[in-house]
């Protein structure tokens, strides 16, 4: 058993004779407890507590606090930062979504125009087309009469030529006196 | 050569002196075309062209030229004559040129004027 323990007891055991101070008192005295270092202990501790409050402790908490408030700070931009990553990620959604109905927009319309020119177009040409036809028929009418005519002026003029020869040859003297007479009396009354 | 003015004013000059009665006198054309060779004027062949236009064409308004196919009756010349003198209120005489290609009928020349009934011109018609 170790000396303390022995001194321990001893002590005890004396104190359990006396009364209980005395017998505080004497464990004191036993293990050489003295008031008075007691108290200069106690000042001794009391200025190394304040000197290490003051230039340990007090330093240290700052330095916590600032460093937990550096740290709140950060998870308040963080969230901050995540709700605004999240609103932009909306916006940009809702911004992509607006490109493409406005894309989708832009294609129907150039769709829609597309087919517009095109059936402007075909009718242009099938106008044209049938403008051409009709100046086609249109001259081919005029030629046409143009040549019923020309056959037409021919065929007279070959009667006509024709005629006058017959009657160059047929008529007689006393036709021609005749129709002298009556020339006179035509040429006469005018 | 064209002709100037005056020898313009001179052709209608000669062509007045030309006239008697109104009419286109033989003996006064042969006094002013023995004038000209007498007196030589300024451009003597422009000035004989011009005085012949004037006097061809008022020989042209006073004679009637009636082209015909046929025998004409000696009567039908005068009818003719009596009938243009009433129309153009002037003396017209009438001469008669035969033209076979007439066929049958009259044509009269008076002046730039034509009248015309015959046979060739009813069939020139037809065939237009």
């Amino acid at each position: 058993m170790s000396p303390i323990l022995l001194a321990t007891v001893e002590a005890a055991t004396n104190a359990a004779q006396a009364g209980p101070l005395e017998g505080l008192q004497q464990t004191f005295e036993h293990f050489g407890v003295e008031p008075k270092f007691i108290l200069l202990q106690v000042i001794s501790f009391l200025i190394l507590f304040g000197v290490l409050y003051k230039f340990g402790v007090k330093p240290t908490l700052a330095t916590m606090e600032e460093r937990n408030a550096k740290i709140a700070s950060g998870l308040k931009n963080a969230e901050e930062t995540q709700t605004r990553l999240a609103a932009a990620a909306q916006e940009s959604a809702q911004i992509v979504r607006n490109a493409q109905i406005e894309a989708q927009k832009s294609i129907d319309e150039a769709r829609k125009a597309a087919k517009e020119f095109a059936d402007k177009q075909q009718a242009e040409a099938v106008a044209r087309a049938a403008d051409t036809l009709a100046k086609a028929q249109q001259a081919i009418e005029l030629e046409h009469r143009k040549m019923l005519d020309q056959a037409r002026s021919e065929i007279a003029r070959l009667v006509v030529k024709t005629t006058e020869q017959v009657l160059a040859k047929k008529l007689t003297e006393a036709d021609r006196a005749a129709y002298n007479e009556a020339a006179t009396k035509e040429l006469s009354a005018l | 050569m064209a002709a100037d003015k005056k020898t313009k004013v001179l052709a209608r000059q000669l062509f007045k002196l030309s006239l008697a009665d109104g009419q286109v006198s033989a003996e006064k054309v042969s006094g002013v075309l023995g004038w000209v060779d007498k007196h030589e004027p300024r451009q003597p062949l422009a000035l004989l062209k011009l005085y012949q236009n004037l006097i061809a064409t008022e020989l042209s308004r006073l004679n009637a030229v009636v082209t015909h196919a046929g025998p004409l009756a000696a009567t039908a010349l005068g009818q003719i004559e009596q009938a243009l003198t009433k129309k153009y209120q002037r003396r017209i005489t009438a001469t008669a040129r035969p033209d076979a290609k007439l066929l049958a009928g009259l044509r009269v020349h008076i002046g730039d004027d034509v009248y015309e009934s015959s046979a060739s011109s009813q069939l020139a018609a037809l065939s237009v």
